[in-house]
Parts: structure tokens; sequence; C-alpha cells
């Protein structure tokens, strides 16, 4: 496979003609990454019969249109009322929330949209121009690299219990037993899953994301009127344009910090099977391990909201680099759009760049005028969404609750999901009122089970060798490099104070 | 998310099974009568995988078909969970036996699934009454692999132990290769992947040594595999399976054929309480399978038509013996318990 | 947690824990007899979590024994003036989850959305609430039923529009 520089010029006019089709798009997929429970696979299986009579690059380029758009919706309402529209998102409401909360909801907006633009933007190019020696990631991350990768994300709960240490490692690991419910991964025996066959297949993500943030946050913000205080309420009625562009700015003069965070997304996106949750948890850690100010993060600091937003719209171009190179899926999204490709006659595989260039490189182009024209017509609308924070909580809460509960309700459609999803809000309530950082249990929801998933696969290949887990060289690379991160905010911090010590 | 004149997802469902019914519904007189008792609405279908998977797409090129016999619409529900048990035990389990309410199951999976863990239900309430297709575990290794054939396999296999992903464990293909473990002596460590695409990865990026799958999900995925042998009596799909040996031609046994099978299946009570209702349906059913109309429409879903295989009660009974048989002798290892 | 006269009230930080210790032995009753696969990683995070909760545990009971801390359950049901109308709002959400079965969506979500807000807005502006929580539970059936054909439970007012879209209305 070559680059084909003198295609790029031709294939993008040709692209930018089909607005018509991306820019609907993008509002759906705003629209349906908003709301927990929607995401951009079940919207495309549900316009399904509509998406296999389209023409095949129509097809295409509206399923990777709402792909890269609902991405950036999820981070909205995580950011105006610290509920994550997807668990892609889950790392956004750390820092984004409370800029909501001190009356800068709309530069927090301004900034998730240019760190997902431009982090998309970049990632989608340096994925053409990568691909051919990034689709080879995955020959190399088997299950003993994914488990350090996992505990890279998981470390991120010892971060975050930085404030009060026990609680925060309770949080935690209540967490990692909560996601444990669930059939074993090898011979499928149920464990913990209190008679209920639907938590056979283990806790469900939407239910526990949706009660943990959102029904705890409607039982809290009954306390008062607003979920912004009288001067917070001030500094947004009064915002015009000028803050939009402040937070555009503020995103801008940490392209370093874009770049960077998109390219682990970009990696992380790669290897089958690992996601957008994960990469914007290890984008969110070593943000805060290697910044200068790690005592700011989770109190509504720039980089702790920009991190992760870059992250999980790097991931976008990664989950396809294995589908078109190898021929499979690098996540939901990338499974079903295998699925229309294939109704069309596509093969996806090693052949896809000499049989269909158009369709090959038509995805990247589709993904980077996407960006392109997102960036464009919604930065401006940050001013107007931001608003929705002024809305009385005595209204506010009560739809927070019904939508949020009807959107667990979506992805598998039992009522008990519902109900789970309010079992969530309970606990979740009373976790933040104690103490409990509910951000940590629900790292422990997300990723212990895949952790287990991984570690099992590899005990199980070296038929319970536990030396299994040093036994590859990208291997031990990766955990010398836990290790030092791990290890970085302790010297840092003890650096820190011999020099105050000293001066 | 309607779009002014698109069709929806379940508006499609329903409408393109309309456009077959009004061709072929004159012809057929005996449906046409025993329809104005039965049925008198729709029937739902329980799905217990999840939507926009392969089995969502089969009923859909089967039920387009059928409903034109059967003259009413077919409302599918997808309820995934638990290897098929949600479906049964909390759907299914909660309809009325009336012959309006049928499941659309797997049955190799589902029967090995029962074997090494029992449900809470009586596995005898449901009885599958129609078969669809037979797809066929198969062995197959990435593009990149250095295993040319399946004798290089078994070599291997003998020289050390080869890590194998499936799907899960309970799983027709899983013991097929038991069974060749079994029979060469070659040593094979299955590795559960948790569904299709994994186990595909598995064999692409290497980290296992091979892996095995139903045969259909493996022959679409192109050149990125090569197939190395299949579970069955004969190669079906020829070139699109690289031609690859059967596993009783080329090691001369007996095993019987490895299949996941589509099937319908409905609760034992409603046969009981509405024979004529059920006569119906099982009438219908096998018309659809000689209907010209039918082979179209899997071609067009990309299914396996050479797959495509009628199959009645006699025939289901028949598989499900041989699957639990089989489950039974390979029971210890698919527990753990070995 | 909330300090009452100079002593931590720290009861309610007794309820994660608690609960984490229960479940965990719980899971670990489940596990007892499976294969090793299921207990590896269940037994090293249980092990670790119920150590945490024990070391919790022995620090608060230090600090309750030294007079520094009680039990009061301040930090969960605080502010008290509010405890009301909260368990009223779980009350009626719990109520919505029941309902909804029988009450098909749009009807009970509508319910539900009067009731909370009526409860919240202490019965104030009850027409316009009484409009505003129509107009969101039709816009819910619009997105959920007819546009994205979720199967929620039908109720009187799917049947109705159904019926009338049947009928060619």
């Amino acid at each position: 496979m070559e680059l084909q520089l003198d295609l790029y010029g031709p294939l993008f006019l040709h692209t930018l003609s089909y607005w018509w089709v991306i820019v609907p798009s993008i509002f759906l997929g705003l629209l349906v990454g908003a709301i927990p429970g929607f995401s951009a696979a079940n919207t495309i299986i549900i316009l399904l019969p509509l998406t296999l009579v389209m023409d095949v690059e129509v097809g295409l380029i509206f399923m990777v249109a709402l792909y890269c758009s609902s991405r950036m919706g999820a981070g909205i309402p995580a950011i105006l009322v610290n509920i994550p529209g997807t668990a892609g998102a889950a790392a956004t409401p750390l820092d984004g929330y409370p800029m909501t909360k001190a009356g800068r909801g709309q530069q927090a907006l301004a900034m998730s949209f240019v760190a997902s633009s431009l982090g998309g933007l970049l990632t989608t190019v340096l994925a053409l121009m990568t691909m051919p020696w990034l689709a080879q990631v995955g020959y190399y991350m088997h299950s003993v690299e994914m488990i350090v990768v996992m505990l890279f994300g998981i470390s991120l709960i010892a971060s975050i219990a930085a404030r009060d240490t026990l609680k925060g490692l309770i949080a935690g690991f209540f967490g990692l037993m909560i996601g444990s419910i669930g059939a074993d991964h090898v011979y499928a025996t149920p464990r913990g899953t209190m008679g209920f066959l639907e938590l056979y297949d283990g806790v469900p993500l939407i239910p526990a994301l949706v009660g943990l943030f959102a029904v705890s946050e409607a039982f809290l913000i009954i306390e008062a009127q607003s979920i912004l205080s009288r001067h917070s309420r001030d500094l947004l009625k009064t915002a015009g344009w000028s803050a939009t562009l402040e937070g555009a700015r503020i995103a801008l003069a940490r392209w370093w910090h874009i770049t960077w965070n998109s390219i682990i997304g970009l990696v992380i996106g790669v290897i089958p099977g690992a996601g957008a949750s994960i990469a914007s948890f290890v984008a969110y850690q070593q943000s805060r391990t290697y910044s200068k100010t790690p005592e700011a993060y989770g109190t509504g600091h720039p980089e702790g909201l920009i991190a992760p937003e870059s992250a999980n719209n790097g991931v976008t171009a990664g989950t396809l680099i294995p589908l078109l190179i190898l021929g499979i899926p690098g996540g939901a999204t990338a499974a079903i759009m295998l699925v229309v490709m294939q109704y069309h006659g596509v093969i996806m595989g090693p052949h896809l760049f000499s049989d269909r260039p158009d369709l090959g490189y038509g995805v990247f182009m589709a993904m980077a005028v996407t960006y392109l024209i997102m960036s464009f017509t919604i930065l401006p609308l940050s001013r107007y969404m931001s608003k929705v924070t002024l809305v009385s909580t005595a209204y506010m809460a009560p739809i927070i609750i019904a939508f949020t509960l009807v959107g667990s309700f979506v992805p598998r459609e039992y009522m008990f999901d519902m109900a789970l999803g309010l079992v969530f809000g309970v606990i979740g309530y009373i976790a933040r009122k104690t103490g409990y950082h509910v951000a940590a249990i629900l790292i422990g929801v997300i990723l212990g089970p895949l952790l287990e998933q991984y570690f099992l696969r590899a005990l199980k290949m070296s038929e319970g060798d536990i030396s299994v887990l040093f036994s590859s060289s990208l291997g031990n690379v990766l955990w010398v490099a836990l290790f030092v991160t791990v290890l970085t905010p302790f010297a840092l911090d003890y650096k820190r104070r011999r020099r105050a010590a000293h001066g | 998310m309607a779009i002014p004149g698109t069709p929806t997802r379940r508006a499609f469902l329903k409408g393109s099974a309309a456009a077959a019914g009004a061709a072929g519904l004159a012809s057929h007189p005996l449906a046409f009568a025993l329809a104005e008792a039965f049925p008198s609405r729709n029937v739902n279908v329980v799905v217990p995988t999840r939507e926009g998977g392969g089995a969502d797409r089969n009923l859909r090129a089967f039920t387009g078909v059928w409903k034109k016999y059967l003259k009413t619409n077919f409302e599918p529900g997808f309820y995934p969970g638990a290897s098929g048990r949600v479906g049964y035990e909390v759907y299914m389990g909660k309809r009325k036996a009336d012959c309006y309410n049928l499941i659309f199951g797997n049955m190799g999976p589902e029967l090995l699934n029962w074997v090494v863990q029992k449900p809470t239900f009586d596995i005898n309430d449901y009885v599958y009454f129609g078969r669809v297709d037979t797809d066929p575990g198969c062995v197959f290794v990435g593009a990149k692999s250095p295993f040319k054939s399946i004798d290089d396999i078994v070599a291997e296999g003998k020289k050390r132990k080869l890590n194998v992903g499936t799907s899960r464990l309970a799983h027709p293909a899983s013991i097929g290769i038991l069974a060749l473990g079994e029979h060469t002596g070659a040593q094979f460590n299955l590795i559960p992947l948790s569904g299709g695409k994994n186990t595909v990865a598995g064999a692409v990026t290497g980290e296992m040594d091979f892996s095995v799958l139903t045969s259909g999900t493996v022959a679409a995925r192109g050149d990125a595999v090569r197939t190395l042998l299949v579970f069955n009596d004969k190669n079906l799909l020829g070139e699109r399976l690289d031609n690859a040996p059967t596993m009783n031609d080329h090691f001369g046994t007996s095993l019987p054929p490895m299949l996941s099978s589509r099937a319908f299946a409905i609760h034992t009570a409603a046969i009981e309480k509405y024979p004529d209702r059920f006569k119906v349906l099982a009438d219908t059913f096998k018309q659809v399978f000689t209907d010209p109309e039918y082979k179209p429409v899997v071609v067009k879903a990309k299914g396996n038509w050479e797959y495509i295989n009628y199959g009645g009660i006699e025939e289901c009974k028949a598989y499900a013996k041989d699957i639990f048989e089989i489950g039974e002798r390979f029971k210890p290892y698919l527990t753990g318990k070995s | 947690m909330n300090e009452t006269g100079g002593k931590k009230s720290i009861g309610g930080d007794f309820v994660i824990p608690v609960a984490a210790l229960v479940f965990t032995l719980y899971y670990f009753s489940t596990i007892i007899e499976s294969p090793w696969t299921a207990q590896v990683a269940a037994f090293f995070i249980g092990a670790i979590l119920i150590a945490l909760t024990l070391l919790f545990l022995v620090k608060s009971a230090i600090a309750i024994g030294r007079g520094q801390a009680d039990l009061g359950m301040n930090a969960v049901i605080a502010p008290t003036g509010l405890l009301a109308t909260r368990l009223g709002l779980l009350a009626i959400t719990a109520a919505y989850l029941v309902l909804i079965e029988w009450g098909g969506f749009t009807l009970t979500t509508f319910g539900f959305l009067l009731a909370a807000m009526l409860l919240l807005n202490r019965g104030q502006r009850a027409g316009f609430i009484t409009l505003f929580a129509l107009a969101v539970s039709l816009g819910g059936y619009l997105i959920f039923i007819l546009a994205f054909e979720t199967r929620f439970p039908r109720g009187p007012f799917e049947e109705l529009i159904q019926a009338a879209m049947q009928a060619g209305i």
C-alpha cells in the first residue's frame, strides 16, 4: 500500500461536495452522542434500512460523520450537567463540570470543541500517513500488553484518591468488585449476580454511568435553586462571544497537549477491543502525572478537560485502521460499518486500498472534512448550549432523572436496566455525600472487567504461569513506563517539598 | 429519526415482506384458508442475540418470505445476554404459549450451553421445530500465519500445546477441535475470546496460533484469513473456504458435523394446546424453502445459500440428541472440572 | 462529613465501606466452588477491598473512641429541611419505574415529571408545570418511540395513537 498524494486534492473536493450529507449527520451525531444510551453504533443499527439503500459512498460518509460528531456530542452534557453521554466521555466531567459551576461553561464547551476537532483532524491526517505501520500495532499489543495499558487507566484511581487516599481506594476497589459481577470469562460460571440473569454479561455500563453521575446529581442539585452560584450566574448571563473565543484561545494555546493526547487516543484506538473510555482515562492520568500543577486537576483545570476530549476523538480514527487494513473492526461502530460495507459487496481488509482506493482513503477524507465542518458549525453553538445551566433545578432534576433512566433502557431494552440505574443513583448519591469519588467507582466498573478478561486470557494461554506477565519485550517496556508513571508524582512532590524547604 | 419517505428499521421488515407477499399469496389457497383462523395478529419473535448481528440478517431474510404464506407480520425483539438465556428465561418464558410467540435461536451453542450449565427452566418446555440453516465450524489462521495446512497444525501440536481462539468454550467449533486433538494426539489449549469479532482478531493478529469459528463468518472475512479444515461432511463453500478439506475426509474420523444451526422454537405447551395453529406454522415454514424468491433475499443479505437447510421437528430432535451426547462427553473440559 | 459541636459525624461514611464489605463476602460465597478462572481476580481484588474497609473501620472506631467523632448520619441526610422532599423524589422515581410497565412510556413520564416538578416547586406554578411536563413527555414520545422505535412499554396513549395511525387519521 503506497500513499497516493495526487489522490488527496480531488478526493478532498469530492468529499466536500457531500456537505449536504455531512451537516445533518453532524447534528444527528451530536444529539445521539449527548443522550446517554444512544451511540453512533446503535444509531447506525436503527437506521440500517436507510444506510443499506444509500449509495455506498453516501452511506460511508454518513456513518463516518455520525461517528465523529457523536464523540463530540457525548462531552456536552458531561461538561454542562456532569453527565457523560457515553463511557468514552467519563473522564470529561472531572474538570469540565467544575468549570461550568464556576460560570465558565461556555469557555469549557469551546475548549472541548476545539480539542475534539483539532485532535480528531490531526489524528485523521496522522492515520492517513502512517496507516500501514499503525496497523501493525495490533500484531504486538496482545493480552499482556493490554493488561499494562488497563493498569495505566486504573492507576487514575490513585490520582483521584489523592485527597483522601483510603476513601478513594475503597471507592475504586468497590468499583472493580462491582465490575467483576457476571459470568467468568472462561467457563461462564455466574458470579455475584444475585440471581439476575440480566447481570450474567456483567454490569451494563450505561445504567452504571447514568446512576453514578446523573441520577445522583439530580438528587444533589435540588439543594439549591440553580447549579450555579449567584456570581457564576451573573458571569454566564453576561458572557458574550468573547467567552467562546477565550475558550478556543485557551485550547489552541495548549496545542501540544492536544497533539500528545490525541496520539494516545489514536494508538489505543488501533488496538482491537480497546476503546474511547480507556483512552480518555489513560490520557487524563498521563496529563495529570506530567503536569506542573497536578493539584489543579479536578477543580476545573483546562488541561484536565482537553486531555480526555482530544484522546477520545483520536480513538475514532484509530478504530478504523484495523478495520480497513486487517478487516477486523476496532470497536462497536467499526463492526457495524463492516456489516454495512459487506452488504454493499465491499470486502474490508488488505486489498481494500488496491481494489477501492476511493473508499479506503475516502473514509479518512470524510473524517477530515467532518472535523473541519464541525469546527465552524459547532463552536458558535457553545454560547447557546451553555445557557442550559441557567434552568432552575426544580425543572432540571426531574428531566435529568426521566431522560437518563430512559437512556439506561435503550442499549438493551431491559426494564431491569432502568431500575439498576436508580440503584446506582442511590449508591452514587451516598458516595458523593460522604466523600467517596464516583469517578473512582466508575473507572473500576468500566476497566475492571476488561482487565480481568485480558488477565485471564494471558493466564489461560500460559496455563496458569504468572510469569507470562513479564514474557514480552514490549510488555516489559510498558511495565517500566507504568512504574515510572506511578512513581513520578511522588518524586515530583518530594522535589517540590525539598525545594520549598530549602527556599 | 424517521426521515420522511425512507423506510425505518421495523417498517422495513414489514414492508419488504409485504411486497413479497403480494406476489405469492393467491397461488397458495391452503395457507390462505387456514390463515383466516390463525394467525389473526402479528407473530412475536424473541431473538436471544443482538440486533444487527447474523441472526438478525438471517431472520429478516427468512420472515420476509415466510410472511407471505403465514399472512401476518413478524415483530422481532432482540434480547441478548447470558449466552441466550435471557431471551429464553426472562422473555420467552413469560410469553403466552399460544403459537403467537416464537424464539429464533442457535441450536448448537444454546444446547451445549444447557449441557454445561443447567438452565432454570425445563429444556423440554421448548421445541425447535424449524431449522433454517446449518453452518459448520472450521479451523482458520490469519493471512500471515506460518501454518499452511491442517497437517502443519497437527505436527506442531504434537510438539507443543497450541493456543486456539474460539468465541466460547461451549460451542460446536470448540468441540470439533477437541475431537481433532483426541484423534491425532495433538495438544490444543482453547482460549475463549467472547464473540466472533475477537476470535477472528485473535487469529489475524497472531496472538492465537489459530482459531475456530462458524465457517459462514470466516468466509465473509475474505483474504484476511485462511481456512484449513471444515467440521462437516463436505466443504460446501469450496473456494470461499480455500478448498479446505473436511475432518472426516482428511483424518478418516466419523465425527458428526459440528454445526451452528439457526432454528425457530416454540413452547411445547403451545403445540399441545393448539395443534391446528402449529400445523399452519410448520407447513408455511417449509414452503419458504421452495419459494424462488428466498434465494435472492439470502444472497442479497450476504448469507451463504449453500448453508440454507430445511429441517422440521424430527431433524431438530436428531441434531439435539447428537449435540447432547457429544456435549456430555466433553463436559469436564468445558466446565473446567476435568 | 459534618461537624457538630467539634465532633465529626461519620455514620454516613460507613455506608459505602459496609456495603462493599457485605457485597464482597456475598460475591466470595458465589465463587467458592467455581473453577480457578472465576476466582483468581475476584479473590485478589476482594481481599484488598476487605483489607481497606477493615482499615477504615478500625481508624473510625479509634476516632470515635477518642471522642473526635460520632455515628451521626448528618452527612447523608443534610440539609435536613430537604429530607422529606428528597425522599419524596425518590419515591416518585421508584413509582415511575413500577408504573411504566402498565401506564406506558408517555403517560407515566408525564405523571412523573408533573409530580416531581410540583414537589420541587412546592405546588407553585401548576399550570406552567402541567404544560411543560406535557411538552417534554410528548417530545420524548416523538424521539424515543416514533423516531428511534425503542421498545418502551406501550400503554393506553401509545395504543391510541397507533390505532389512530392505522385507521389513517
